[in-house]
């Protein structure tokens, strides 16, 4: 910068204090705004749109879980613990390796067995499994 | 501002009203733009849920919608009560302010599992090109 002995060499002393505030104030506003949200979450199908008629009939048979009112959990219709549902999907799994999983829930059945359910299918090494509502 | 008085040399002796804000400005600079960048205007659903612990989630980036169903399954998003059958207007209405990033369910253990599978279901209609399947909210570790 050149140095000013008169009022003359003006144009090089710009006056930053205006720019100052504003930035001032958008660093303000975006650290009183910015919210560090962290969400873990499990990625869980639908169910999936219904089928064209001709096309119903499965070939591969699918391991249904059921999970009634109650929250008593059938894995093929056997009655099973929540603690071992992923041992009973490797075994189905190890017999017939191309089987889907549903989980088929009932209406009043809670979040919570579905989510922890689809949980242990993930574990068993199934990546696609359809929840879908048992009919009442 | 004070006026800078510098002598015609260079020399600047009256240092003391002479403060060099450049620094400052840098830095000051760096944080606006972390700030600006790492913003994320989220709406919370603004109720409690109590959530699973399970093995297999992952960290959902970048969250863009949060709806939340509640132990007695009502469904929140954005602090207000959601209607079962505005379900799909409320999120499509998130999603102009948000159109990309992941939509996240949080479901209370205790919800129903018709509510769930219901909110599943919309979401899937109205963001299944993009996902295959609906991330629904687990415990942290």
């Amino acid at each position: 910068m050149r140095g000013r002995t008169s009022r003359v060499a003006e144009e090089a002393d710009v006056d930053l204090t205006p720019m100052l505030d504003v930035v001032f104030i958008l660093l303000i506003f975006f650290i009183v705004t910015s919210t560090f949200v962290k969400e873990m979450a499990l990625g869980i199908e639908p169910p999936p749109p219904p089928p064209p008629p001709d096309q119903i009939t499965n070939p591969t048979p699918s391991i249904i879980i059921e999970i009634d009112e109650q929250g008593l959990i059938r894995v093929n219709s056997r009655v099973t613990d929540i603690t071992s549902v992923r041992a009973n999907i490797e075994r189905l799994k190890a017999e017939n390796p191309q089987s889907a999983v549903i989980i088929q829930a009932h209406p009043e059945a809670k979040s919570e067995v579905i989510i922890s359910i689809r949980d242990q299918t993930a574990s068993a090494g199934v990546s696609k499994v359809n929840v879908v509502l048992s009919d009442v | 501002m004070a006026r800078r008085k510098r002598n015609p040399k260079g020399g600047g002796n009256t240092g003391e009203g002479d403060v060099n804000l450049t620094p400052m400005l840098d830095v000051v600079f760096i944080l606006l733009i972390f700030f600006i960048v790492t913003a994320q205007f989220i709406k919370e659903p603004g109720v409690e849920i109590i959530r699973t612990d399970v093995d297999n989630d992952r960290r959902v980036t970048p969250l863009a919608i949060l709806i939340a169903i509640d132990e007695n399954s009502d469904v929140y998003a954005n602090k207000t009560l959601v209607e079962p059958n505005e379900i799909g207007f409320t999120i499509k209405a998130l999603r102009e302010d948000n159109p990309k990033g992941e939509i996240v369910v949080q479901a209370d253990n205790n919800s129903r599992a018709e509510i769930l599978v219901r909110v599943m279901k919309t979401i899937f209609e109205i963001d299944g090109i993009n996902a295959s399947s609906v991330n629904v909210s687990t415990k942290q570790d």
